[in-house]
């Protein structure tokens, strides 16, 4: 894909500049994030639902359901933006974390843990992760 | 009856010391093979508030030796630290200090 996808412009919005197809790939990467916060079957599930405190059988209730709640709402504010032309600061940066989940949650649903592992996966997949990273190099680059 | 004059021999300077005997709560993010690492640095940045330098130092810990302790402090703070890291993507964990 040439040229950057996201520019930050002088007055501090965010420009888009993804064409439809790239807007449907994202479109359905982030369908994904909000259907597994409320599927606990959903393959990404576990990942979003890591722990945070290892050394104790249960994480406090009100931590992990603060961690649901903040996902949940960055992801559902990135859907509602999917078709705007400029984000603002917080838009963009819930852009970022739902992309960054969705990263993430793929690479651990398919046991994506090291590089090795990494290098021999699927083309398909790859491809797949590819463009998250590339989407999120060129977002992360507006902060 | 009140005594015209104090007899109490107890020292009227209050201690602004605290004595912090309680180990810190450790924030550590994990190293994976996936998140880009300007990816790593603006989080960090976002939600510590850290410089570009230590930001930058921090993601490299990570990436060489991965992992890296990214905050320490009282349980709360760092169980809130670990829940932001991970709404924003990244694999946190929180760990008394040993």
């Amino acid at each position: 894909m040439p040229g950057k996808l996201f520019i930050r412009r002088r007055d501090g919005r965010i420009e888009i500049r993804l064409n439809d197809v790239g807007r449907g790939a994202i479109r359905e990467v982030f369908a994904h994030v909000v259907a597994s916060e409320r599927d606990p079957d959903h393959e990404w599930h576990l990942s979003m639902n890591a722990p945070i405190n290892p050394s104790h059988d249960n994480d406090d209730p009100v931590s992990t359901l603060a961690r649901q709640h903040d996902i949940a709402t960055n992801a559902e504010l990135s859907v509602m933006t999917l078709n705007e032309q400029f984000l603002n600061d917080a838009e963009a940066w819930a852009w970022l974390c739902t992309l960054q989940v969705a990263l993430r949650s793929t690479a651990v649903s398919k046991g994506i843990f090291d590089e090795e592992k990494l290098s021999s996966c699927a083309p398909e997949l790859l491809d797949e992760i590819h463009l998250m990273q590339q989407l999120l190099f060129d977002l992360a680059a507006c902060f | 009856m009140k005594p015209l004059r104090s007899t109490s021999t107890e020292s009227d300077v209050e201690s602004d010391v605290t004595v912090v005997t309680e180990r810190p709560w450790n924030v550590i993010v994990w190293n994976d093979p996936v998140t880009p690492m300007t990816v790593v640095e603006v989080v960090f940045k976002r939600i510590f508030g850290y410089s570009n330098n230590k930001c930058t130092q921090l993601m490299l810990t990570v990436h060489h030796e991965g992992r890296a302790i990214v905050w320490s402090g009282q349980r709360e703070r760092a169980e809130s630290y670990c829940v932001k890291l991970q709404v924003a993507g990244l694999q946190a964990t929180v760990e008394l200090d040993s």
